[in-house]
């Protein structure tokens, strides 16, 4: 791959001794989505985590190797984590919007980071909801309650918590795995319009998901990295017999 | 144990291998009756065609709800793929044992045309290409698969010379057209039957190896 935004370089973690993640490489593209799947316990949601450093007050946690983000060591001394963070949005499997309006969830971020002109924050809050293709569901309700909204609708909601800081990177834990097709649909698709603006790294919630929105897909077994190739590859022809096995459901 | 999708992928395949016996059989027979000048036998295949049709359309339909419901990949969704396009061809070549069933009927019933070493080789190489193809098929083995391409080429030839010959015959023989014309149909039935049996070749390697080697854009 040219043009890593990410590269994950011989990292190994371990918790508790037990090893999750077993001397991965890994580049990871700007501007593309890439997915990480494979069984449970594989290290996926472990990598994503990392990426985003909410593992730092785990105890008992190990860790070698190195990721970079634009080529700086994101766990080298002196790294602004909160900075990071900013840069690095993430979004989990459980949509939790936070107590109060649409609005609030959206603008909280960015006037916590300092933003205090209302006019931006109007300007952050319409951006943030059309990329993630709720604004036309909720630009008439925006002071309504966001608990009001509909599990698909608190899961986009939460996307564009995320955009409101204007990361680099954004990822995506199982973001669909609590909603019914329709809303998974729709938030694929914001999924494929944000990646012209930002690099998407995602852990699908199966194997068909991974198949639809991956540009570039990582097949992570017992935390190892099986293998990575551009999507339309690995789900029709992979390389190694493990992947074939896992995409053809004949595992274990 | 295999889980249900694998069970129901192994019926089809049961089913692709039935309709490529049914097919294999048609085929001989056409030439049988050929051979023999045997209008009963000309009779029974072209009856017995439906048999195919119906077996493709059942393919057809299960290839379909596995993809809908399963959304297979991999080697999986190659071998769906392959299925389909297998089923065409064998339909296809039924549809040419068909065709060469009615010439046969037609010249059964007239004097017969001298016998043309060329011809005799155009159909045993037709015949050894379909079933090498289908071997390649139940194997699931791409062994011999390019020598399935490679007799495509003898074939094509082969049909060549035997319109060669026939309209060398036919200016000297007028009263023998109407019979040089279905044998020259016959031998294009043949040369069509390769064809399709190339096309079945490469999709084996298609499901095997997931590449595509049609009109030598990948070598295996």
């Amino acid at each position: 791959m040219v043009d890593a935004k990410i590269r994950i370089q011989q990292l190994s973690y371990a918790y508790a001794g037990e090893e999750a993640l077993r001397n991965v490489t890994l580049d990871v593209q700007a501007n593309a989505i890439t997915a990480l799947f494979g069984p449970a316990g594989g290290g996926k949601t472990t990598l994503l985590r990392l990426i985003n450093r909410l593992n730092d007050l785990v105890e008992e946690t190990s860790m070698r190797g190195s990721i970079l983000l634009d080529g700086e060591d994101i766990y080298a001394p002196g790294t602004d984590v909160p900075e990071l963070r900013r840069r690095v949005g993430m979004v989990f499997a459980l949509p939790l919007p936070l107590p109060g309006t649409i609005r609030e969830n959206v603008v909280c971020g960015p006037q916590l980071a300092g933003v205090r002109d209302w006019a931006r924050l109007e300007e952050i809050l319409e951006r943030s909801l059309a990329q993630a293709a709720l604004w036309n569901e909720v630009k008439d309700r925006l002071d309504s309650p966001a608990i009001a909204l509909s599990g698909g609708q608190q899961q986009r909601l939460c996307i564009a918590r995320s955009l409101a800081l204007e990361p680099e990177v954004l990822l995506l834990d199982e973001p669909t795995s609590g909603l019914d097709p329709i809303s998974t649909g729709k938030v694929e698709e914001s999924l494929f319009e944000l990646k012209q603006q930002y690099t998407i790294v995602i852990v699908p919630h199966s194997v068909q998901q991974a198949a639809r929105v991956a540009d570039y897909a990582a097949f992570f077994l017992m935390g190892e990295l099986i293998e990575v190739q551009e999507g339309n590859q690995i789900f029709t022809t992979p390389r190694d017999q493990r992947t074939e096995d896992y995409v053809t459901g004949r595992f274990g | 144990m295999d889980s249900r999708f694998h069970q129901e992928l192994d019926q089809l395949r049961g089913n692709v291998l039935k309709m490529a016996t049914l097919t294999e059989q048609a085929i001989e027979k056409a030439f049988k009756a050929l051979r023999e000048r045997d209008i009963e036998l000309s009779d029974e295949i072209i009856t017995r065609d439906q048999d195919i049709d119906l077996l493709e359309m059942e393919i057809d339909r299960s290839i379909l709800r596995l993809l809908a419901l399963d959304q297979p990949m991999a080697r999986d969704l190659r071998f769906l793929i392959g299925c389909m396009r297998i089923s065409a061809d064998l339909e296809r070549i039924a549809d040419q044992a068909v065709s060469i069933a009615h010439r046969a009927r037609y010249l059964s019933k007239r004097p017969p045309l001298p016998e043309d070493p060329v011809m005799k080789r155009l159909i045993e190489t037709s015949l050894d290409m379909l079933h090498v193809a289908l071997s390649c098929f139940a194997k699931l083995s791409v062994d011999q698969a390019m020598d399935v391409c490679m007799m495509d080429d003898e074939v094509d030839e082969l049909n060549t010379q035997v319109l060669k010959n026939l309209m060398d015959y036919m200016i000297h023989e007028v009263p023998a057209i109407q019979r040089g014309v279905q044998t020259i149909i016959t031998a294009r039935c043949m040369e069509r039957v390769a064809d399709h049996c190339t096309n079945i070749a490469e999709s084996v390697v298609f499901i095997v190896r997931g590449v595509n080697i049609k009109h030598h854009c990948e070598q295996i």
